[in-house]
């Protein structure tokens, strides 16, 4: 049986053995708040407010996106790095920046903003409705690949939202898992699961509860199982400890990592 | 001014008597066939050519309780089954056709018989019961451990309380109640050209397989996607619909499935439109597009369209001719109606496998972000989603108050997720439903409430629609939309949709 948590854990990590956070680097932007919705002629844009300023996160697009907008009812973690950019939407761009919703209900979270002629989206690859033919982020099929023995382990990396398990997002990696497995007839597959932190920008630490590190891994060992792999060998750890953050890029921690083996 | 009536307001909701197609009746089945509806005319196309129909599997009753498969798949619904059709065939029949069978034409199997209230869900809502086994099991069998644990709220027919057939029975069953669903087209329904892959864009979980090849499937067959193919349909509603009480042979599953892929249903002839197959017209309408159509399509963008119109209708002259301008006015709303389905946006919001699957919460898009299968207006792939029509507190329901003696009509339950899971993002850990849908196959609290999208063709001959029946006609239908995502679709909007629906 999982344990799950359903509340931020705040954390300062001096009590964890961890030192003392120090704030993160001034170009950083790592905060949790409610996101906003910015209506506009085509595509809404995402948006969301840290001490007083708006910052923007992205627009919608499709599932080829990487970004993922958020959801309203929900807080956000945002973990970004102020762009240099013109300001979108009336926020200044987070680039590159990773969101992930908070799973508590906030029912503050209702915003959305009208559409006004000031803020466009030009760059929208694709408008609200139907496309014109192409996902918005539609890369090229890759080239069947030759696989000759002898065969290599490979590892296959799966990043996480806050304080969740596996996502739709997710297929296209198990899937890869399952077709590399399938091809070199792998004997075993070794999955190591890690919990999270990130620093936030006001110093404090966010972090997930280290037990959802084996979980993670537990589940894609079940789901590997059950979606053709059951006869292998299946090993799911939990890493060791958690990764200091430091404020950039915190977002890689939360990770289970999957290790094909020949 | 609105512009082009409705079809129902022309020709009122009446259904043609003398349609029903009795079991073991040895009717030939003709290569093509009309039926009318309130709008017109279906079309029904058999590609095998005038076909025999005694002996045949699909058309004997294979079971103890004389039903076959066209029981309740009816040609003259579109290969559904309409309440017109149902209320019929209880007027004929004095309640005593097989269709109104205790097992699941009943409320419940131990009310009384030929008294319509026992047999009120499917004489008014067209509703057969479904009844699951709770925990739901794996394919192999074995209990899977739900996330959820389910309290009976309410239980109009008394079935999910009862000591025989209920959730405390010796058998844990759980009693849903769901509209039969098309048997045509299927070539669209089954294929899994595209969005299919090993683990499903909407949750990563292993999508089904057939269980004789290994080949993926796209589990879009029934609400709740429980079964992959149409052999383990047959099988199933064989055991439990038919009550042959063992699978039929391999012969008359070949037959029944031979038959089902033989047969393609759309609105032919239109009391608004007129002819929608005639040459020049849009290309999707009339069953012939339906045989010629390819599967596995995409269609939510401007190459290949869900339903494509072309531009036939989309301005046409008048000449002064009271009745073809009036047509041309007709097909004119449809082509509007066919926009506002395309292009029309609106939020999209709190639909769980819509909204989390990487789109957001809400997105602005159409209603062919959803219905995007080319020709059919389902899903392509793992069409199971929840738009509210099962869950509170947007399923429809009898309002109780101190001036109504109307009294709910669907079971009720409270569904309780459990903390070793994360809650559902949208209605968080209790739930109330009445129909959960595909999380009685899984147990997973995030699918409670998603039913998976039916096709549109051949709608005008099967109300009612939704997977409850509660919308009766499809002004209903889309008044139901328009509620649950707060579309405020203007009047002409909804008469030019309602008229585009009823062509399909």
């Amino acid at each position: 049986m999982m344990k799950r948590i359903s509340a931020i854990a705040i954390a300062t990590f001096a009590a964890g053995g961890i030192a003392n956070a120090e704030p993160p680097p001034e170009s950083q932007r790592n905060f949790v708040s409610c996101p906003i919705v910015r209506d506009t002629a085509t595509v809404p844009c995402w948006l969301s407010e840290y001490e007083g300023e708006l910052y923007y996160l992205g627009i919608q697009t499709d599932v080829s996106a990487d970004f993922d907008p958020p959801f309203l009812g929900h807080r956000v973690l945002v973990e970004g790095t102020v762009s240099d950019r013109p300001r979108i939407c009336g926020g200044i761009v987070l680039d590159p920046v990773v969101i992930a919703p908070i799973l508590d209900f906030d029912a503050s979270c209702n915003t959305i903003l009208p559409a006004e002629d000031r803020y466009t989206v030009p760059f929208a690859p694709r408008p609200p409705g139907p496309s014109g033919g192409r996902l918005a982020f539609q890369r090229d099929p890759a080239p069947e690949e030759v696989l000759v023995p002898p065969y290599e382990p490979r590892e296959y990396l799966l990043h996480y939202d806050f304080d969740m398990l596996i996502m739709g997002r997710h297929a296209p990696i198990l899937g890869d898992v399952l077709d590399y497995a399938t091809k070199i007839g792998a004997s075993r597959i070794e999955v190591v699961g890690s919990s999270g932190a990130t620093l936030l920008s006001d110093g404090s630490v966010m972090a997930e509860d280290t037990s959802i590190a084996l979980e993670r891994a537990n589940e894609i060992a079940e789901i590997l199982k059950s979606g053709g792999l059951g006869e292998l060998a299946f090993a799911a750890a939990a890493a060791t400890g958690q990764e200091e953050p430091d404020g950039v890029e915190d977002w890689r921690s939360r990770r289970a990592v999957i290790r094909v083996m020949p | 001014m609105l512009l082009g009536c409705t079809a129902s307001s022309v020709l009122g909701q009446t259904q043609a008597e003398d349609q029903w197609w009795a079991p073991g009746s040895g009717l030939p089945m003709p290569a093509a066939a009309r039926y009318p509806n309130p709008y017109g005319e279906l079309g029904i196309l058999n590609t095998a050519g005038d076909y025999p129909t005694e002996g045949h599997a699909f058309f004997e009753p294979i079971g103890s309780n004389g039903r076959a498969c066209v029981t309740c798949h009816q040609p003259a619904s579109a290969m559904g089954l309409s309440t017109a059709l149902i209320q019929q065939r209880w007027r004929a029949s004095n309640g005593n056709d097989p269709l109104f069978a205790a097992i699941d034409g009943r409320n419940c199997p131990h009310l009384p018989a030929n008294d319509p209230e026992a047999h009120s869900l499917l004489l008014e809502r067209g509703l057969i019961r479904i009844f699951l086994p709770w925990p739901p099991r794996d394919p192999g069998g074995n209990a899977i451990e739900p996330e959820f644990t389910i309290e009976v709220v309410r239980d109009p027919t008394g079935c999910n309380t009862h000591p025989e057939y209920g959730l405390e029975s010796t058998e844990p069953t759980i009693s849903v109640y769901r509209r039969p669903r098309m048997a045509a087209n299927l070539k669209y329904v089954t294929a899994a050209d595209f969005g299919v892959t090993p683990f499903s864009i909407k949750d990563s979980r292993p999508a089904s397989r057939d269980p004789e090849t290994g080949r993926l499937v796209n589990m879009n067959m029934l609400a709740d996607a429980r079964e992959p193919t149409l052999r383990t349909q047959a099988i199933s509603a064989a055991l439990t619909h038919l009550e042959t009480g063992g699978a039929p042979s391999d012969a008359q599953l070949a037959e029944i499935i031979d038959f089902e892929m033989q047969i393609y249903a759309a609105q032919a002839q239109h009391v608004g439109a007129g002819n929608l197959e005639e040459p020049g017209g849009p290309p999707a309408l009339g069953p012939h597009a339906m045989l010629e159509g390819e599967t596995g399509v995409l269609g939510n963008n401007t190459t290949r369209y869900v339903f494509p119109m072309g531009d036939a209708w989309t301005s046409l002259e008048r000449s002064g001719d009271a009745e073809a301008d009036a047509q041309n006015e007709f097909r004119e709303s449809v082509q509007r109606g066919h926009d506002v389905f395309f292009f029309r946006t609106f939020w999209i919001s709190d639909s769980m496998h819509i909204n989390n699957i990487g789109l957001g919460n809400p997105i602005k898009r159409t209603c062919s972000t959803c219905h995007g299968m080319h020709m059919t207006g389902m899903d392509t792939a793992n069409g199971f989603v929840d738009v509210g029509s099962t869950n509170l507190p947007w399923a429809t329901e009898n309002e109780q108050n101190p001036w109504t003696e109307k009294k709910p009509e669907m079971p009720l339950f409270r569904l309780s997720c459990d903390n070793a899971h994360a809650p559902h993002p949208f209605f968080g850990r209790v739930i109330y439903s009445q129909d959960p849908g595909r999380a009685l196959i899984t147990g997973r609290c995030n699918d409670i409430g998603s039913i998976v999208m039916q096709q549109f063709r051949g709608i005008a001959s099967r109300a009612p629609y939704l997977t409850n029946g509660s919308a009766k006609n499809l002004r209903e239908l889309i008044d139901f939309y328009d509620r649950r995502y707060n579309i405020r679709y203007s009047e002409q909007e909804k008469i030019d949709l309602e008229n585009f629906l009823s062509t399909l």
